[in-house]
């Protein structure tokens, strides 16, 4: 399809460069009638007028401060109003306090239950229940191995109680935002305006950090499990809702009209054809949801919730890669634990299950399965009690912080600096900075505050419509009114950068992948535990092989993005339409022809997706590297969390917000657009 | 546009009269038009233009207009057209799974525009089932469960729902698949599991929309055979939907021709192929096999002398394929003998007549 509308394009501009100075009227009729041209010369118009009037007025320079407005001081008033009426005003004693104090019980009730089964109880309740999720045969045996072998590390390393924290948090969260999740799904998938009125604040949610969604709730309830679970229950809640409002609304309509046929109400063809057809999908969705929990369960636990995440947080802030690295491994094991318990289990659903088990194995169906499964659970727990053994045996943890940060010198000592030929991490870190990031931030900070605006303006417009220009201008100049103009803008360099490298890096292994087959199954396995990572375990190496500093958030930032933009790009590729890759090469394409002249042009609606999701990810990461000294507006979050000076943090996180927004509509291809390719 | 009826073809309503029997169906004056103020277009001057000027001048489609016609008890009644001319529609107006714009509908004389939600679930879950040409069966459930899922939604118990549906499995030939997944199973078998849907809840009639479009053309074939065992077994009334005229022509008792959601003409397979209404259905009618769908009645001359007494005999509903097979064998004329008595004469030439689509009347004997 692409390949049609850009064909004429080509030729109508051919037609006009060779003239040189094409005749007016009709240059300007075909470029009026042009689609770019139509959007494109209005805009010409527009700016023609505002800027020279904006430039006489504010100067070209950075953002004027004529236009910024003072929001912190009336945001830490706010703050200190609410830290001096949290106890007393009916708004938090009436309202907010019963969730506060219900997230604080049900949170602590859950450890409680955690701690009375003691780690034999939890360890042979996970593995139980991973093996009745994955299925009887060799997926249910090898997700229960997973699971044993992620506790028995957890355990090892001395973590079992902060993970068991970051578990308690991990129930509750994803409980809330599953039945949340589900509900609005419901009513999203049965209700055509509701779907309309909430597909907007999903997509814009998506887009949004992790980070961000902090600071409100920390202003709201304090630092504490309370702000921690709900920004978690936020942040998880999307997937879930989206993705059971799709599995409702994708239901196959035959199914549905036979359903009618019958004369089934609407809440039997609900239950009995609707809810069924969707349970893929929002298995589906709970995975995803439970992995976003993690993700931001870690996070969180910046703002007091404890558990792993305060662990690395605390090993990090002193450089301490051997303490982080084992607060860490615990995070990536129930990661993959919990990816791929959910997963057997969604997969088991998809499969159309062979003929239903007779005599013995019925015991090992049904519900008669998950209360022998819930039994053994209960026994095993009795049994450990017994024992006396309720938390893990000091005996037998094996400390690896020591090795660890002596491996971490040696790294110092040999890979930063002086490795012959190739230079060194550090050194690479140095040359990147120099050349690549300082420049970009210098140019962007020197760049007067319209053309930016402009440059956005344009690149919206580009990709999307006015409305998707308006958006993104309004955005980026939310930014200047805050105050953050220069912040946000080294932040942009940061992610600029970052995503450069990603789509570099991406493109190049997705293409390769997608044209070498053992290159992809190898590398499936690699992205899956990869995307299933919380954001924050990849500061920990990369603070390893660099050290602190703007350019470990960046790599942190591409390794994360890496997986989602390569899978994009060789999925992409791999889509293309077989019968027109056969033509190409019945006519005796090359393969380099084929890919420029076929795979790549059929895949660019593939390849837009990736920009978009390497751009928010990226985004995503930059600020998180805050904490390793990637600066900007991340570190502004932080200081203001850690400080308390929710001012300053929250004006950050409002940018944050802002620029993820102006990211991502420049780089999303909308629904129109789309249609036109 | 109101059905062209071929002027032999007794009005169906009189019919009726004449048999004492109320139609199962009764449709008058059904519209269904999609598209903005779609109930004004019924009876306005917009009405009579054709589908193209009504979608230019008001944005509405009229999938079916003005359709009349009775079903009668126990036949098949089929409605035939090619895709796009409203027969889909048709059919899911009849229990209003698509909600009628105008018109009058009934089933044995009890107005289902009418209905409340009850009733009208009433109807669906007893009176009339339909089969789909995508099956529409439920993945995740066993064939078993979705043979008794009209039963389930009607609210009769599991033990006997699962015992009525395991019957109704064994009359469509499925024993030993009733535990598969319907992904287990093959186009054919799979259709079978939904006309066992359909069955299993005993309606008055089977609607069937374009049930076998899907299916190979051997299984397909298979499966008409399967259409018509059923019917000469249990007698019930079915409303077929097909696009395919060789079909039609093999299961339907009448046919209705429908195009550009009107009904260009109803008669029996006989009229439609014999006696065309117009071009259209000339030109469709014009590639089937005439000497397989007309029979001697149609053909035949009065006998002269004593041709009535002599030669080999064939009944007046034999067509005229089996009719030239008896008289390959014996040589000469044809006698067709209704209840002892000889009413015609076929021979050589006029069942040639029949096979080449001339005129026959005009060649003397």
């Amino acid at each position: 399809m692409s390949v049609t509308t850009t064909a004429p394009d080509k030729t109508s501009l051919e037609k006009r460069d060779p003239d040189g100075a094409p005749r007016r009227a009709g240059g300007l009729k075909a470029l009026l009638t042009h689609p770019l041209g139509r959007k494109l010369v209005p805009l010409t118009a527009l700016a023609a007028v505002l800027i020279p009037i904006a430039a006489v007025l504010w100067g070209s320079g950075a953002w004027p401060s004529e236009l910024s407005h003072d929001v912190k001081a009336p945001l830490d008033s706010v703050n200190q109003w609410i830290i001096d009426n949290r106890d007393t005003h009916p708004l938090f004693l009436y309202f907010l306090l019963y969730f506060s104090n219900a997230a604080t019980d049900s949170v602590d009730a859950v450890y409680n239950l955690l701690d009375s089964l003691g780690w034999i109880g939890v360890t042979a309740t996970a593995v139980l229940f991973a093996w009745r999720a994955g299925g009887l045969g060799r997926a249910g045996l090898k997700v229960a191995g997973i699971t044993l072998g992620a506790f028995a590390v957890c355990g090892l390393l001395g973590m079992w109680d902060p993970t068991m924290i970051t578990l308690a948090l991990m129930v509750v969260a994803v409980a809330v935002s599953a039945v949340l999740g589900a509900l609005l799904g419901l009513a999203a998938g049965l209700s055509e305006r509701f779907n309309r009125m909430l597909r907007p604040v999903l997509d814009t949610m998506q887009v949004m950090p992790a980070f961000s969604y902090l600071l409100p709730m920390v202003l709201i309830f304090g630092p504490g499990t309370p702000a921690a679970l709900f920004s978690t229950v936020i942040y998880a809640v999307p997937p879930m809702t989206r993705l059971t409002a799709l599995g409702l609304r994708g239901a196959d309509p035959a199914v549905l009209e036979a359903s009618s046929s019958l004369g089934a109400s609407f809440w039997q063809r609900l239950l009995t054809a609707r809810l069924p057809l969707a349970r893929k999908q929002m298995l589906l969705g709970l995975n995803q949801t439970i992995m976003m929990a993690l993700s931001m369960v870690v996070i969180a636990s910046i703002v007091g919730a404890g558990g792993l995440g305060e662990e690395v947080f605390t090993a990090l802030s002193t450089t301490d890669v051997g303490k982080a690295l084992a607060a860490g491994l615990p995070i990536v094991l129930i990661a993959v634990w919990l990816d791929r318990t959910t997963a057997a289990a969604g997969e088991r659903f998809g499969a159309t299950a062979a003929a239903e088990a007779t005599g013995a194995r019925r015991l090992l169906h049904g519900w008669r399965a998950w209360a022998l499964v819930t039994a053994g659970a209960v026994v095993a727990a009795v049994a450990g009690r017994l024992a006396g053994a309720t938390l893990w045996p000091e005996a037998w943890v094996y400390e690896i912080s020591t090795p660890v940060n002596k491996f971490q010198e040696w790294i110092t000592n040999n890979l930063y600096q002086d490795v012959p030929v190739l230079g060194g991490t550090k050194v690479w870190a140095d040359h990147i900075t120099e050349w690549m990031i300082n420049p970009l931030r210098d140019g962007l900070l020197d760049a007067p505050w319209w053309l930016l605006l402009l440059l956005v303006a344009v690149l919206a417009l580009l990709v999307g419509t006015w409305g998707t220009a308006l958006t993104a201008v309004l955005a980026m100049a939310a930014v200047g009114v805050l105050g953050v103009w220069p912040k946000t803008l080294d932040t942009l360099s940061q992610v600029l950068v970052g995503l450069a490298l990603t789509l570099l890096l991406g493109f190049a292994i997705g293409i390769l992948a997608a044209r070498v087959g053992w290159v992809e199954r190898w590398l499936r396995l690699v992205l899956d535990v990869l995307q299933t990572l919380p954001q924050f375990v990849y500061l920990i190496p990369v603070v390893a092989l660099m050290g602190v500093g703007r350019v470990a958030a960046i790599t942190a930032a591409v390794a994360y993005a890496l997986p989602a933009v390569v899978r994009i790009t060789t999925q992409g590729i791999k889509e293309v339409d077989p019968a027109a890759l056969e033509a190409a090469r019945s006519m005796g394409a090359s393969g380099a022809q084929q890919l420029r002249q076929v795979q790549l042009p059929l895949a660019r609606p593939a390849l837009l997706v990736a920009v978009n999701q390497g751009v928010v990810l990226v985004l995503a990461v930059v600020v998180v590297g805050g904490l390793v000294g990637g600066g900007a507006l991340g570190y502004d979050v932080v200081f203001g969390l850690a400080r308390g000076e929710l001012g300053v943090g929250l004006v950050a996180g409002a940018a944050i917000v802002c620029l993820g927004l102006v990211l991502d509509r420049v780089t999303q291809p909308t629904a129109a657009t789309r249609k036109e390719s | 546009m109101s059905a062209t009826l071929v002027p032999e073809t007794p009005e169906t309503p009189e019919k009726s009269e004449n048999n004492g029997k109320a139609p199962v169906f009764s449709v008058r004056g059904l519209w269904k038009v999609f598209g903005p103020k779609a109930d004004r277009i019924p009876g306005s001057a917009e009405a009579g233009l054709s589908a193209e000027e009504l979608r230019a001048r008001t944005g509405c489609t009229a999938a079916v207009r003005d359709v009349s016609f009775d079903v009668q008890p126990g036949e098949v009644f089929v409605v035939m057209g090619l895709s796009g001319s409203g027969k889909s529609t048709l059919v899911r107006c009849l229990t209003r799974l698509i909600e009628p714009t105008a018109g009058e509908l009934s089933i044995d004389g009890e107005d289902v525009l009418g209905m409340d939600r009850n009733r009208l679930r009433d109807l669906r879950r007893h009176r009339a089932a339909m089969v789909f040409q995508h099956f529409g069966l439920l993945p995740h459930r066993s064939v078993l469960d979705n043979v008794a899922y009209g039963l389930e939604i009607q609210g009769v118990g599991k033990a006997e729902r699962r015992a009525r549906a395991a019957k109704v499995i064994e009359k469509v030939g499925l024993t030993g698949l009733e535990r598969r997944r319907p992904g287990q199973l093959s186009g054919g078998q799979q259709q079978r599991v939904g006309l066992a849907r359909a069955l299993a809840v005993d309606p008055e009639v089977l609607l069937f929309d374009e049930p076998f479009s899907a299916l190979d053309p051997l299984i397909r074939r298979d499966m008409q055979e399967e259409v018509i065992r059923l019917h000469r077994e249990e007698g019930r009334t079915m409303v077929f939907i097909t696009h395919d005229l060789s079909e039609a022509l093999r299961l339907g008792d009448r046919i209705a021709l429908m195009r550009d959601g009107g009904i260009v003409q109803l008669g029996t397979p006989e009229e439609i192929v014999d006696s065309p209404a117009d071009d259209y259905v000339r030109d469709f009618v014009r590639d089937v096999p005439r000497e397989q769908v007309i029979t001697v009645r149609k053909a035949m001359r009065p006998a002269n002398g004593d041709e009535a007494t002599d030669g080999a005999s064939v009944a007046p509903g034999v067509t005229v394929a089996e009719a030239i097979e008896v008289a390959a064998r014996s040589g000469g004329p044809v006698r067709v003998v209704e209840n002892g008595r000889c009413i015609g004469i076929v021979d050589h030439q006029r069942l040639l007549a029949v096979v080449a689509g001339v005129e026959a009347g005009v060649v003397p004997a």
